[in-house]
């Protein structure tokens, strides 16, 4: 049981990571190479403005998913706007990794080397459920995972902001005849993917501490997701998060401790050679239809 | 109404409209003839600024509009549709149209001019709930100029709207271009098809390669056989 639910924790941050990736890849096709930085930003702020400006959980919160927003827009900006032509050719990808690479670089010098234990939610409260402790921690980690996940499934598909996100990931410039600023809608879709890193980081953080190295350690599992759920694919990134949450618990059991990540890279490779287009686009789940969902 | 003059636009370091001139002036309906790479879709994505100019001036109702973005013009009343109509696949009948009204803000608006719309589409609001790319060809050209008039257009440009449909939708195209022309909307549109598109004309111009080659009277054009077989192949 408590083995379970720590990998449905585990799973719904990582999901979450992947929305987040998938938000801005399903608008532009643009793989977000920072976001791990952006991830670790969220976490190593937070944790700052708790334990040195003393602030409380909600407000370090809010703190931290406006400095995220504000970091994903720069990033957008710099790396995609300026520097990386979205339409006409790849070079975000080097733009945006050397994004990463500051923003790694700055956190170091900022937080320092050590890793930092980050506090749990409810100061780590467990509650009995039938007959296993489970710390409330966890609970919320799913539960605010899946608030997200809805919330973020009605906007997509219910009001007006949603429809033209999703006009301008199929067709940018027909959007554009619409009235619709196409790069805006991109903005915020970076702005909004920048939101949900600084939480996941932040409800990640308890279990792996808060340090610069987050990027790799956290954000590689963030990009194993999207992959598994397939890239773009909103809802496919919540099958993703999971499942590479449960992937990593039975590797866990029974494999020793240091290969547990090696097993769910194996086993994101595979599914990535045979799926390339995630676990969602498997004939099992499509009935006939010819591609998993686009967004 | 329109006025374009010296336009000259270019991909990179090729030019491929040199040096244009026309005009188009309130209520009239105008066509530019011209073959397959002519330069037509450059130029009406020029004017409703989706590419830049390399030089010359466009002018709306007295403006200079040439540095102007896309949702900018729609604002002040310019709307294109797109060659190969360009709907949106993926989202409902329904939604492809509230797209059109995307800068409106006044929900009143939308609405009614929601209803004016499924009544002159009957076809449209029986499939409002339908994925756009399930329509047949004409019913997706339909659908492209019912969501540009979402937003009360005072010019709308249409780039071939009679490609890849039979003749018989052709015909229903035309008949309601007419009709929206009527109901006061200035048209300018582009076409290969020259027959259909110059018996509802008021002028049209010739383009080949890039250069205005000839401008008249629709009739005159359409009845003139040097023309039609210099420029426009059979008609
Ligand atoms: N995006 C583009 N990049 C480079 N050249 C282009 C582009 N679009 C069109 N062209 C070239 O410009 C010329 C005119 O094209 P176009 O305006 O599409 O013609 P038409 O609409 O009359 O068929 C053609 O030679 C075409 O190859
Ligand atoms: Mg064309």
């Amino acid at each position: 049981m408590q083995e379970i639910v720590t990998a449905l924790a585990n799973g719904s941050i990582y999901a979450l990571m992947a929305l987040a990736i998938g938000i801005i890849y399903s608008t532009t096709q643009i793989i977000n190479f920072a976001h791990g930085s952006v991830i670790m930003i969220g976490a190593m702020s937070s944790y700052w403005l708790l334990s040195f400006a003393q602030m409380n959980f909600i407000t370090a919160m809010l703190l931290a998913v406006l400095i995220n927003i504000v970091l994903s827009i720069v990033i957008y900006k710099v790396s995609v706007e300026k520097l990386g032509d979205l339409t006409n050719n790849s070079r975000w990808i080097v733009t945006l990794f050397g994004a990463g690479i500051i923003i790694d670089n700055t956190a170091r010098i900022l937080f320092g080397t050590e890793p930092k234990a980050y506090p749990y939610l409810f100061d780590g409260k467990v509650i009995p459920i039938f007959g296993s402790k489970i710390m409330v921690h966890e609970i919320m980690m799913i539960l605010v995972a899946v608030v997200i996940g809805i919330v973020y499934q009605i906007v997509i598909q219910k009001t007006n902001f949603g429809r033209a996100v999703r006009a301008v990931s199929f067709r940018p410039d027909t959007s554009r005849l619409m009235g619709i600023r196409s790069n805006h809608i991109v903005l915020i879709c970076f702005a909004i993917s920048g939101a949900v890193a600084a939480i996941s980081g932040a409800l990640i953080a308890p279990i792996t501490f808060a340090s610069y190295t987050m990027t790799y350690s956290i954000g590689i599992k963030a990009f194993a997701a999207a992959l598994i759920g397939g890239l773009g694919n909103t809802k496919g990134a919540f099958i993703g998060g999971i499942s590479l949450g449960l992937i990593e618990e039975i590797a866990n059991m029974v494999v020793p401790g240091g290969l547990k990540d090696a097993i769910s890279f194996l086993i994101m490779i595979i599914v990535i050679i045979v799926l390339p287009g995630g676990i969602l686009s498997a004939k099992l789940f499509n009935k006939g239809e010819l591609n998993a969902e686009k967004v | 109404m329109l006025q374009v003059e010296n336009l000259t636009i270019g991909y990179g370091k090729t030019e491929v409209v040199h040096n244009i001139s026309f005009h188009v002036q309130k209520g009239e309906i105008i066509t530019i003839l011209g073959a397959n790479g002519a330069g037509k879709s450059t130029i009406l994505n020029t004017i409703v600024g989706l590419h830049q100019a390399k030089d010359g001036s466009i002018r709306f109702q007295g403006k200079e509009i040439s540095k102007a973005r896309p949702d900018q013009l729609v604002k002040q009343g310019i709307r294109l549709v797109p060659e190969g109509r360009q709907i949106f696949p993926q989202h409902t009948v329904l939604e492809n149209i509230l797209l059109g009204a995307y800068i409106e803000k006044n929900a009143n608006k939308i609405d009614s001019r929601l209803q004016s719309i499924f009544e002159r589409f009957p076809r449209l609001e029986e499939r409002k709930n339908q994925m756009g790319g399930t329509l047949s060809g004409g019913e997706q050209q339909m659908l492209a100029i019912a969501r540009a008039l979402m937003t009360d257009p005072t010019l709308l440009i249409l780039d071939e709207p009679s490609l890849g449909l039979a003749p018989i939708i052709v015909g229903e195209v035309f008949d309601l271009l007419k009709q929206i022309s009527s109901s006061g909307v200035t048209v300018l549109l582009v076409e290969q098809m020259a027959n259909s598109a110059l018996k509802i004309s008021d002028r049209a111009y010739v383009l080949e390669t890039g250069r205005i080659v000839l401008e008249g009277k629709g009739e005159e054009i359409r009845n003139n056989s040097d023309i039609a077989k210099a420029y426009l192949g059979s008609i």
